[in-house]
């Protein structure tokens, strides 16, 4: 199989880049804002110590983390017909865990301090989660990259053994950033054993279902025509994580709810702003996809599987939005009885303008990063020919053999 | 080996708040103002909590002065990656402006909510007294000698007199202790070697009744109540 | 920044310890060595080149350093302090420990003394009013003047009015002030002539001072033994939050509760949960304006049980047989439960465990005695201590003894002096509408309102803000908008300022000289020194110098009268305290203490016409046979008169109370963050005030705490937050003191409610004491 650059010459790609870089520029002044004014000027308080940036990042690695069970796929599961997106789910998962690791740096209150998390051992505290997860973010950032290099250069055998050391830091990184509140004993609502395998479950579901997308966008405005079976297939894979994830959730919620201390617990699933839990996590983020995948029909549409990737992916970013925000907000009680006032109130936060500049700028940066990724790097496979017509195949075909002819077939 | 603590006496303990403002005043806390302390912003190293039970006209109330607990195994420690918060050998959990990154993972991390995060610059230059605390010499290069916005801040038990009277070689836990306790009109709070027996908070300890916050925390907390 | 040294290294240097100790520095070698001095340098250099900026005072320390002992002014306690001053700048305040009567701890506020010191809105230099136009909200146009201009201008119309032979019509206001300052202001109004010398006392404690002195004599607040003491019974005093001598209160409550074998008890009747409620070991929650009632119930108690002190009551008092009977008839405990809604069986336990448990002590506060009626309130109160003989015992009642300072000479009288001073006061003190009063502040704004019974000309307000404090506040800034020249003195441009003709500014207590002592509370005497701490701020003077500097311009007998006191405030010290102690100690140690204190000294501390504690007061008969009123049976009996409200209980159901919690400074301003951020200790409620009731109530009027809800009373109504409480009586609605100001600095303005704006003006007849607990509102959303 080819693999091709973008052309990036045509005027939306311009006007593209132009509008990513603008909102780049904002993001930027929002963090600028930020430094000098302190972080005032965000959302979080000493209440809800983390906002937004914390959301993005973690919400970021787990989609990152998750597209490297392409390659558990291929080498493992030699599911060989998920080879042509390989390179681009790659890149974008090195896209996805550096934005990550921005906007962790960017939510340090002493950002130029940054470096400390990456003095192992010697001036660093192996046994804060932060900085085991410092060795994982770097690891998983370095292998992924190896991975991306040998895939371009057509590194066969490294390829497989790369893409397996990538798709085992990634479980790691998201198993371990899982940990950063499975861990934390204080907070009832996160305290858990199960938090990093549900992270896990949770990073595959919600980047398989933006890998889905995000190939729909590419191939329809790139011109190439878009295997059905290939999303179809993926669809098959989103149901099953995700059913994996729900379970894990449950199992979650459940021995939360069972444990006498369970105040806390009960507020995220029954407070005022659990209708962001109910509506958007578990109506729209699970039950409706869920019922489309499971619909005879609308599994093999692709209009179902978008619709239902789409929401998934909002779903699971509302799950770590409520996980980070309202799972703080409530009151530790450091006193049996009714803590009076400001001290035992519900922790509050505000969407403020500067954080929400940086964390779209930074979204828009690394949108930004990944097509000019497509114009410099050869992540695309080439097109068919006559495909410039077509966008959408009528059936689904059975395509296996065309794929294995592909320039990286083993 | 010394182990420092804290003895809180809630019987003498009158509610008054003179700890809060002298622990400010002995560390340059910056204030607040109302909007941030609405949203939960303004640094505080040491708080008066009300905790109501009960109905009218059988409703009690409590007042628990809370410093840090100096924990013995401090979560804050645990999860600090940068080693801003350590436990020194003398049992006092200090957190150390110049290596504090600003992750806030210990804020998340304290069962106590006793860590605040510097949220500002602070511009009232009539309050921002950098010439404070004065004992630098005892504080070594700590705390950062003008304060910076961006880092999480905590009760140091006043190490900087502990460590200044032991240098003298005067009694700690008698001639000196920390501000808080010796603001205390009621003379409620006991500041002291918890390992020495003889020590007035060992013996407080062992005259009484004592309990500690959230003890199924397992953190083990240096500071102690004596319930009425 | 610096380099790293050794941990010894010289103190001024900064010297540079990270968390690695020496001894672990000199464990490593070798390459581990070089990367760890690497390390240091690098994080040295990168956190120094982002975080200190050029102007980083870093290195400069502690150059000067002193500690100068004063004291505090932020109540009337005026505790001993003494003030770290580093580099020529105050940066703590600590107890002096010399001082016995708290035995040198401090309240909160103690500390707050810092912020008003370096406040950013003082007033930096006299100013002139050029606005004629008067008012709230408007602007009085200020410029700045000299202070030669200001005292000139004073001056000169203090002159032409005394020389206009009418200097009765001089009003001169203070509030809390230092002792020393008092004293200088009563030797300026005695010897300008004019008898309009008028304190803030009205509004304080005025029907609690007259209960004492109804029963012994002493027209005063009165001084507890509280040390020793086994029981206390507080009736409406906040001990832990308020009541003057505040420090002492907290310092002798960790004393008797757990610094001696036995622990004290005891029970606070309020009918709201307050500080002292909560701590104590029990709180009753009365019926508002009962305590008379009360207190006379645990006296039929005592006395139908046999527990009285037959010994003290049979030599040292008179007029028990009255007592005894009207406690016997009148107040059977099953109907004063009906009244103050504490069971019979509770006031039963009380009075038995209060006669048991000696010594013990009856403890009024305004709570209690700020009411009409309140002086036989307070004096219904007091009586109990005789009755358990807790008269000038250890562990009981003391009697105050006064430092000797120096006496000053006589005032110099001439024919202008003699003839104000003649003239009626327009306080209407000891007249028959106020016969027992010592001051009445309030009636002063009806009085100049009315123009009776003459108009004021000039009017002098140091330290006051009564526009704010006093019921029916509005009335004040009709009277000061209507006064042709007003002088107010004080270091912020308070509400009241706002009306002044001449804004003088004065030092604050830690730039000024003076001498203070605390209201009655320990029993021995002791002096305590201001001195200034710091070179003051700002272009200010302390009232002393400003009052020495007016006698000067004014000559005459006035001149006169100052002539030989020390000519400045620091002059009037020394020659005050000369025969106390050496001045240099006096400087150096800021206290002094007078002898121990000496008890049962029965036969010379009841000033009454038997020279006995008096069960029906000889003094009352006196003073109302002076001023010519009958007498009925129980005008001069200890008795409870059924509370008089303002406003229907049809339309306004609920009682309006106030309270001061320990965060209010008392010096009125409030702009002070520390003070602001830890108000309501209870609530956990910083920066606001609420309108606090009763959870049944607020079910009743469906209010959810922290909704905004109107008050309104009779004379007017605000929006306030709700706080839906359960330490409260379901009848009342109460606001703390404090807040509610629309003037001072930017931590003040705009910040909760003032409850003085919808209390109705009234009085407790016999002390001239403004009631302040007795409007009635309705309260409902808004
Ligand atoms: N923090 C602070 N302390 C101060 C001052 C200050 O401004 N702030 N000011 C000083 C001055 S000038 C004074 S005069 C003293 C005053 O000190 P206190 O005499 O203690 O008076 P308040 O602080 O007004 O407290 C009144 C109490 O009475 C209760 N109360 C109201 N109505 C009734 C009633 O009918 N019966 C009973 N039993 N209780 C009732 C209220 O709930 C409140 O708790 O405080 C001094 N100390
Ligand atoms: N709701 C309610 N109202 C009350 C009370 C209550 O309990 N509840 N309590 C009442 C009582 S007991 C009293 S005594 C009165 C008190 O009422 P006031 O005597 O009017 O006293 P403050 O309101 O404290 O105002 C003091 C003034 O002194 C000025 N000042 C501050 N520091 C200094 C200084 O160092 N030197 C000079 N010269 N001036 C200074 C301030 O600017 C302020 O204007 O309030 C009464 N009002
Ligand atoms: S109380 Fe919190 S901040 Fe203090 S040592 Fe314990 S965990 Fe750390
Ligand atoms: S905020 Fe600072 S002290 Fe807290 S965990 Fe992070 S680096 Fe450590
Ligand atoms: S020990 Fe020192 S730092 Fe800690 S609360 Fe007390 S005064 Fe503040
Ligand atoms: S200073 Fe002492 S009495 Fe006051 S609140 Fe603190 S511990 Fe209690
Ligand atoms: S009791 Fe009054 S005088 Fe004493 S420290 Fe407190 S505010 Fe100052
Ligand atoms: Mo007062």
């Amino acid at each position: 199989m080819n693999f091709v650059t973008l052309d990036g010459r045509s005027g939306a790609y311009r006007l593209t880049v132009a509008i990513l870089a603008l909102l780049t520029l904002g993001g930027f002044a929002g963090f600028i804002i930020s430094y000098l004014a302190g972080h005032q000027v965000f959302g979080a308080s000493n209440a809800v110590p983390w906002g937004m940036p914390i959301v993005m990042a973690i919400y970021l690695i787990g989609l990152s983390a998750g597209l490297h069970i392409l390659a558990f796929l291929i080498y493992v599961m030699h599911q060989d017909r998920y080879r042509e997106v390989i390179r681009a789910a790659v890149f974008m998962a090195i896209v996805l865990i550096f934005g990550a690791m921005l906007f962790i740096a960017l939510d340090l209150g002493r950002p130029e301090k940054f470096w400390r998390l990456f003095m192992l051992f010697y001036l660093n505290n192996m046994s804060s989660m932060f900085a085991i997860n410092a060795i994982f973010y770097t690891a998983y950032f370095i292998s992924a990259t190896i991975y991306l290099v040998s895939l371009l250069n057509n590194m066969k055998r490294f390829s497989l053994v790369m893409g397996m050391v990538a798709f085992g830091w990634a479980m790691l990184t998201h198993g371990g950033t899982g940990a950063i509140f499975g861990f934390i004993a204080a907070r009832e609502p996160w305290y858990s054993p199960l938090s990093p395998f549900e992270f896990i479950f949770a990073a595959l579901t919600s980047s398989l279902a933006l890998l889905i997308v995000a190939l729909v966008i590419i191939y329809k405005s790139t011109g190439r025509l878009l295997r059905q079976e290939l999303i179809v297939s993926l669809g098959g894979l989103v149901k099953a994580l995700l059913l994996g994830m729900l379970l894990l959730m449950v199992i979650g919620e459940l021995t939360h709810l069972y444990a006498p201390s369970r105040d806390a617990v009960v507020y995220t699933l029954t407070g005022p702003s659990s209708w962001l839990f109910w509506i958007f996590l578990v109506g729209l983020g699970a039950v409706v996809p869920l019922v489309i995948l499971f619909h005879p029909r609308a599994k093999k549409s692709l209009s179902g599987l978008v619709i239902a990737s789409v929401l998934i992916v909002i779903g699971i970013f509302v799950k770590r939005f409520y996980l980070v925000i309202p799972g703080a907000a409530y009151p530790l009680q450091y006193y049996p009885g009714k803590i009076e006032g400001v001290w035992g109130a519900l922790g509050t936060y505000r969407f403020a303008p500067v954080e929400i500049a940086l964390a779209v700028g930074m979204v828009a940066f690394l949108a930004c990063l990944f097509i000019l990724g497509l114009k410099y790097l050869e992540l695309l496979p080439a097109k068919q020919p006559g495909e410039d017509a077509v966008t959408e195949t009528p059936a689904i075909k059975q395509t296996t053999g065309e794929l294995n002819s592909g320039a990286e077939g083993r | 080996m010394v182990r420092w603590g804290m003895v809180i006496d809630l019987d003498k303990c009158t509610g008054c708040q003179s700890c809060s403002v002298a622990c400010k005043a002995e560390n340059n806390v910056p204030h607040g103002s109302p909007e941030e302390h609405q949203r939960r912003m303004t640094p505080f190293w040491h708080k008066v909590i009300a905790v109501s039970r009960g109905q009218y006209p059988a409703v009690s109330i409590d007042l628990i002065p809370m410093p840090c607990m100096h924990c013995d195994d401090a979560p804050c420690v645990t999860v600090c990656p940068a080693r801003a918060t350590y436990r020194r050998e003398d049992g006092i959990v200090v957190q150390d402006f110049r290596r504090c990154i600003g992750c806030k993972y210990c804020i998340i991390a304290c069962p106590y909510g006793v860590r605040s995060f510097n949220y500002k610059e602070q511009e009232e230059k009539e309050y921002h007294r950098p010439d404070l605390p004065p004992e630098r010499a005892d504080r070594g290069v700590w705390p950062f000698p003008r304060r910076v916005h961006g880092v999480v801040e905590k009760c140091t038990f006043c190490f900087h007199r502990i460590d200044a009277a032991v240098r003298q070689g005067k009694k700690v836990g008698e001639e000196v202790v920390p501000a808080c306790a010796e603001a205390c009109p009621a003379r409620a709070i006991f500041f002291g070697d918890l390992d020495d027996p003889e020590s007035g908070v060992s013996r407080s300890l062992a005259s009484r009744q004592s309990f500690r916050l959230r003890e199924e925390m397992g953190t083990s907390p240096k500071v102690f109540y004596l319930p009425r | 920044m610096n380099i790293p040294t050794s941990p010894n290294g010289s103190p001024n240097h900064g010297t540079r310890r990270s968390g690695v100790s020496r001894r672990t520095f000199l464990k490593f070698s070798g390459l581990a060595g070089v990367a760890l001095i690497a390390g240091r340098f690098f994080r040295r250099h990168t956190l120094g080149a982002v975080m200190s900026p050029p102007d980083s005072p870093e290195g400069e320390g502690v150059i000067t350093e002193k500690w100068v002992a004063t004291s505090c002014l932020n109540c009337a306690t005026r505790c001993a302090t003494k003030v770290r001053v580093v580099n020529g700048r105050a940066v703590k305040v600590e107890g002096n420990p010399l001082s016995q009567v708290s035995e040198g701890e401090n309240c909160a506020r103690a500390h707050i003394g810092l912020q008003v010191l370096y406040d950013g809105e003082r007033i930096a230099g006299p100013l002139k009013r050029t606005n004629p136009v008067k008012g709230r909200g408007i602007d009085p146009g200020w410029v700045r003047i000299s202070w030669e201009q200001a005292l000139e201008d004073v001056s000169g119309r203090l002159k032409a009015l005394r020389e206009a032979g009418r200097p009765h019509q001089l009003l001169i206001l203070h509030g809390l002030n230092s002792v020393s300052d008092e004293d200088l202001l009563h030797r300026l109004a005695e010897s300008y002539g004019t008898p309009n010398l008028i304190s803030g006392e009205g509004l304080g404690n005025e029907a609690d001072k007259a209960g004492e002195w109804l029963a012994d004599g002493h027209y005063s607040q009165s001084a507890y033994d509280l040390g020793r003491t086994n029981y206390i019974l507080s009736f409406g005093a906040s001990i832990l939050e308020s009541y003057k001598p505040l420090a002492r209160g907290l310092r002798m409550w960790g004393k008797i509760r757990r610094e001696r074998p036995d622990r004290a008890k005891i029970v606070v009747i309020d009918p709201r949960l307050s500080v002292t409620a909560l701590r104590a070991d029990q709180w009753l929650p009365i019926n508002p304006g009962t305590d008379a009632a009360l207190a006379m119930a645990i006296a039929n108690v005592i006395i139908s049980e046999g527990l009285y002190d037959a010994g003290f009551v049979a030599r040292w008092t008179v007029g028990f047989e009255e007592y005894r009977q009207l406690a016997l008839n009148s107040y059977q405990p099953e109907w004063v439960a009906g009244i103050t809604g504490i069971a019979a069986g509770t006031i039963r336990q009380i009075a038995t465990e209060f006669a048991l448990t000696r010594p013990a002590i009856a403890w009024r506060g305004r709570g209690a005695t700020s009411w009409p009626g309140g002086a036989y309130a307070s004096y219904a109160i007091f009586c109990l201590n005789a009755l358990v003989g807790s008269i000038d015992i250890p562990g009981g009642v003391t009697y105050q003894e006064d430092a000797r300072l120096r006496v000053m000479p006589a005032i110099l009288e001439d024919d202008v002096t003699r003839q104000g001073k003649g003239q009626p006061r327009l306080d209407l003190r000891k007249t028959v509408l106020f016969p027992a009063a010592e001051v009445v502040t309030n009636q002063v704004a009806d009085s100049i309102l009315e123009g009776k019974p003459y108009p004021v000309e000039i009017a002098l307000g140091f330290n006051t803000d009564f526009n704010m404090s006093a019921p029916g506040s509005h009335r004040w800034d009709e009277t000061l908008a209507k006064l042709p020249y007003y002088v107010h003195a004080a270091p912020f441009a308070s509400e009241m300022a706002v009306y002044a003709d001449i804004l003088l500014p004065v030092s604050t207590f830690m730039e000024s000289w003076a001498y203070d002592y605390s209201p009655p509370g320990s029993g021995f005497a002791e002096v305590r020194i201001k001195q200034p701490a710091v070179t003051p701020l700002h272009d200010t003077k302390s009232v002393a110098d400003m009052v020495f500097e007016l006698a000067r311009r004014l000559g005459g007998a006035v001149g006169q009268s100052f002539a030989d006191i020390g000519d400045s405030a620091e002059g009037f010290i020394r020659y005050r305290t000369g025969p106390l102690a050496p001045w240099e100690n006096l400087l150096d140690e800021g206290v002094w203490v007078g002898p121990d204190y000496e008890y049962f000294k029965y036969d010379s501390i009841f000033h009454t016409p038997s020279k006995k504690f008096e069960f029906r007061s000889g003094n009352l008969d006196a003073v109302l046979r002076q001023t010519g009123q009958t007498i009925e049976p129980l005008s001069c009996l200890p008795h409870y008169e059924p509370s008089r409200f303002l406003g229907d209980d049809k339309n306004y159901p609920l009682i309006l109370s106030s309270y001061q919690p320990l965060m209010d400074v008392e010096n009125g301003s409030q702009n002070y963050p520390w003070a602001q951020e830890m108000l309501l200790v209870v609530h956990g409620v910083a920066w606001n005030n609420l309108a606090e009731m009763n959870s049944h109530t607020a079910a009743a009027l469906n209010i959810k705490d922290g909704d905004m809800v109107w008050v309104e009373s009779p004379f007017g109504k605000f929006k306030v937050s709700a706080r839906v409480f359960e330490g409260i009586h379901p009848g009342l609605v109460s606001i703390a003191r404090g807040q509610g100001h629309y003037a001072y600095g930017k931590w003040a303005k705009r910040i909760g409610v003032n409850p003085q704006e919808i209390t109705g003006v009234d009085y407790d007849r016999l002390s001239g004491q403004a009631a302040f607990f007795n409007t009635r509102v309705k309260v409902y959303r808004a």
